[in-house]
């Protein structure tokens, strides 16, 4: 036999060196063609990059670990498209860094959770769970509401986001703490935060302070409503 | 006896002698397993911290008031378990055994220095530390397996790249002309985990002063790139890194030879070229492309063969040997480890077909697979190898009490088979809820319905936990007597202290 | 190796980390980098003593101060 197994474990490097190559393959045929295909994320419209004040909910519930009892990932399966809604497309979570697909269903899944219930539902179910549903195993959130939400940071936010592909312009950057207000408090007028920002959902807990809560809301009230399925042809859904 | 008491070999100043595996005399000081010492201890105190976490949150799921907001509530205190349980409890015991193995097989003296090696387990112990404890404040980038935000990756790439460069730096010195099996898989094990930390955790920071940063890959992408990550995490450091622990203690324990050197090289080279694949299982019917599901899934029922091998490679080593699983309780709990290794790596290539999958995705089948790898082989494996290597390091006759690794054996065996039967059953249950219809074609239940459902299987699985912990702490303790009992206790008396390295060799 | 030489590059090293530890916490906006830095700050301490600490402690033996079989 023209080749020994010996060389390789005699010699550190070359069995460092074949180990690392047979270790690449693998990854880089199932991830990098997921780049360069057209196709992968489908050519729907409507998918919009999430306001400031959605932004930040989006943060809060990944800083409270929602993902680890909530999926964001309808599968094309009957009963879940019953359930849930249309199954979920690659094109929603475009904008998402990094996704939150979950891997385990604790709570219902949650991607098409946007209009299903009221503000004032959300609002009294994150504060205390059970007394809107008796059986749930969610802890209680009410510190969000009583917690001050602290935006200082949007513009940095923005700009990363923009660094990493998703398309916010100078003017909404500019206009970040404006939208965060306006979406924040009835009160103040959405025109301009809904023309940046079509569907965006008025959050406001109560007026004149925002709280984590108005974001993680507006964040909750936006999932899955941006693609309008009504519209969208079966051309469009294919990847 | 030339040792002092703080058990630092490099600072016997007597000349004391040891045996080497081939049977020849060395200085005693040869080696460092003063660093060995150290993570076998931190693996002992970490396997505590994780199965404790690991029961309280079990427990939170089973009673949901015991949720102390904000701090200890089950999304925060969640990741902080795997954390406690892979990195601190596992990831200690990887680093004990490769720096054990790699010294003993080589024939050579650990490179680069005391310090270096000192440097690592300190560095180390203060970022798993430093996880748990950003988890909690609410700093996670959400990434299964790997929630550290990018200051503490680049604190984990500081210890990895020292890690590897000592290992890799003392097989260069060795004397002996082949590279031990169980070095490959140490190798293969470290490298992957290198591309995997590098890979995965690629993301930009709002500000070098803030600790959130944002992933480099939006939605799909990242969805892959999360279960490449996440999968190979078990592939590697939960598996290769432990094939590497049993390809050494169940042939040194059972004083037989591997089973099958040509069977070792098969299943070295196909696990380590197919676990890479099988990532995009987790993904099966959702927006990732068909074509990477199907791969995932394909490769996933081809790894079953080399897992087999190997678990075949495993337990025959012990023919010959068969009666010492009788007389030996710490062989027992590797033997059994490679048992429960076959069962999972059976089951998860199951699970890797698509219409199985549509059953048991999102549901605790998924929990109870990865504990019975995570508890029935890791922690098996790893409490086989610490009961060899405490007595080998501090030098004893054996452990302090037998009869006490009888009762965490068997502890841990009914805690794991609670866990594992409560999480199939609820599983199973939850799944075929989800996809129930009534007579009329609407779904039977509501979501809530399924939820309520799972409550005494909840409790099961906490009762499950609450045995894996005593059976750590009575290990614990046992370990704590062995190394504090001194060698002229009658407690040893009538059992053999082989030389100064007594159960060692 | 020579420990004494190891000892000091990987004290020199670690010192580095317990100085960036430290421009960290100064400069942290958030509680969590404010939490490493100083982590870092107290590690390089630690460490860097129980390196000086263990020199001693060997120089000590060597001169034969050694007697109780320990220290």
């Amino acid at each position: 036999m023209a080749f020994s197994h010996a060389i390789v474990e005699k010699n550190a490097f070359v069995l460092i060196a074949a180990t690392f190559a047979v270790l690449s393959i693998g990854g880089a045929v199932e991830i990098i063609p997921l780049f360069t295909i057209h196709t992968t994320v489908e050519a729907v419209k409507g998918v919009r990059p999430y306001s400031p004040l959605e932004l930040i909910g989006r943060d809060i519930y990944i800083r409270e670990g929602c993902y680890l009892c909530h999926s964001q990932q309808i599968r094309s399966l009957r009963d879940e498209v019953e359930r849930y809604g249309h199954y979920s497309l690659a094109a929603e979570s475009m904008y998402d860094h990094p996704f939150q697909w979950g891997s385990k269903r604790i709570g219902p899944d949650v991607a098409r959770v946007g209009g299903k219930y009221s503000n004032d539902w959300q609002y009294a179910h994150l504060k205390n769970p059970q007394a809107l549903v008796p059986e749930s195993l969610m802890p209680k959130f009410s510190f969000l509401a009583e917690t001050k939400l602290d935006y200082s940071d949007i513009e940095m936010k923005l700009k990363v986001q923009r660094l990493l592909g998703t398309p916010y312009t100078d003017e909404d950057i500019a206009n970040a703490r404006k939208d965060i207000e306006a979406q924040a408090d009835a009160s103040v007028d959405a025109t301009a935060l809904l023309k940046r920002y079509p569907k965006a959902v008025e959050a406001s807990g109560k007026t004149g302070s925002v709280t984590e809560m108005d974001a993680l809301v507006a964040y909750l009230q936006v999932l899955g409503t941006m693609v309008n399925f009504a519209d969208t042809s079966e051309e469009q859904l294919k990847q | 006896m030339g040792r002092t008491d703080r058990g630092d070999t490099e600072m016997a100043s007597s000349a004391a002698t040891a045996m080497l595996d081939d049977g020849s005399v060395v200085n005693k000081v040869f080696y460092n397993e003063a660093i060995v010492r150290k993570f076998v201890i931190a693996a002992i105190v970490w396997s505590i911290i994780a199965f404790g976490l690991g029961t309280y949150l079990g427990s939170e799921l089973a009673y949901p008031q015991l949720n102390i907001a904000p701090y200890f509530n089950f999304g925060r205190l969640r990741p902080a378990h795997p954390t406690a349980a892979v990195f601190g409890f596992g990831g200690n015991v990887l680093f004990a055994t490769s720096f054990y193995i790699v010294q003993r097989t080589s024939r050579a003296r650990l490179f680069g220095g005391r310090a270096w090696a000192d440097f690592v387990f300190w560095a180390y112990q203060l970022q798993v530390a430093n996880m748990c404890v950003s988890y909690l404040l609410g700093f996670s980038k959400s990434q299964e397996y790997a929630e550290g935000e990018w200051h503490l990756d680049l604190w984990l790439a500081v210890i990895w790249l020292s890690y590897m460069t000592i290992f890799i730096g003392t097989l260069t010195r060795r004397k002996e002309p082949h590279i031990y099996v169980a070095n490959w898989f140490f190798i293969a094990y470290m490298s992957m985990i290198l591309i995997l930390h590098v890979g995965r955790n690629l993301c930009i920071p709002i500000s070098p002063f803030r600790a959130k940063s944002y992933s480099l890959f939006p939605g799909v992408q990242d969805a892959m790139i999360q279960w490449w990550y996440g999968h190979n995490v078990v592939g590697f450091f939960l598996t290769a890194g432990f094939l590497g622990i049993m390809y050494y203690f169940i042939p040194k324990a059972a004083g037989r030879p591997v089973y099958s050197y040509r069977l070792s090289i098969v299943h070295f080279w196909s696990l380590v070229f197919l676990y890479v694949w099988v990532g995009a299982h987790h993904l099966h019917f959702t927006a990732l492309p068909d074509w990477t599901q199907t791969l995932g899934m394909a490769f996933s029922i081809m790894l079953w063969m080399p897992s087999w091998g190997g678990m075949i490679n495993g337990i025959m080593t012990l023919s010959g040997a068969w009666d010492k699983l009788r007389s030996d309780p710490g062989l027992r709990f590797s033997v059994t480890a490679v048992a429960f290794y076959g069962m999972s790596t059976f089951e998860g290539p199951l699970m890797a077909v698509r219409d199985v999958n549509a059953l048991s995705h999102y549901t605790d089948w998924t929990v109870g697979h990865v504990h019975s790898g995570a508890l029935g082989w890791v922690m098996l494996v790893s409490f086989g190898a610490l009961y060899y290597l405490i007595p080998a390091l501090w030098r004893k006759p054996g452990m302090y009490s037998t009869k006490l690794m009888e009762w965490h054996y068997w502890l841990a065996m009914t805690g794991i088979t609670l866990y594992i039967f409560a999480m199939w059953v609820a599983g199973i249950t939850q799944g075929l809820m989800w996809r129930a219809y009534d007579a009329h074609g609407f779904l039977q239940y509501s979501f809530v319905e399924s939820v309520a459902a799972m409550h005494p299987y909840y409790v099961a699985r906490a009762l499950g936990g609450l045995f894996i912990i005593t059976g750590a702490l009575m290990m614990a303790y046992n370990s704590y007597r062995t190394i504090t009992t001194p060698n002229e206790s009658a407690l040893w008396a009538g059992r053999r202290f082989a030389g100064a390295l007594a159960a060692g060799e | 190796m020579d420990s004494k030489k190891g000892d000091l590059i990987v004290g020199i090293v670690t010192g580095i980390f317990g100085l960036v530890g430290l421009v960290l916490a100064a400069y942290a906006q958030d509680v969590e980098i404010y939490i490493f830095g100083l982590s870092l700050v107290g590690f390089a301490v630690l460490f860097i003593f129980g390196l000086v600490k263990r020199f001693y402690d060997e120089k000590d033996v060597a001169h034969g101060a050694d007697g109780q079989g320990g220290h």
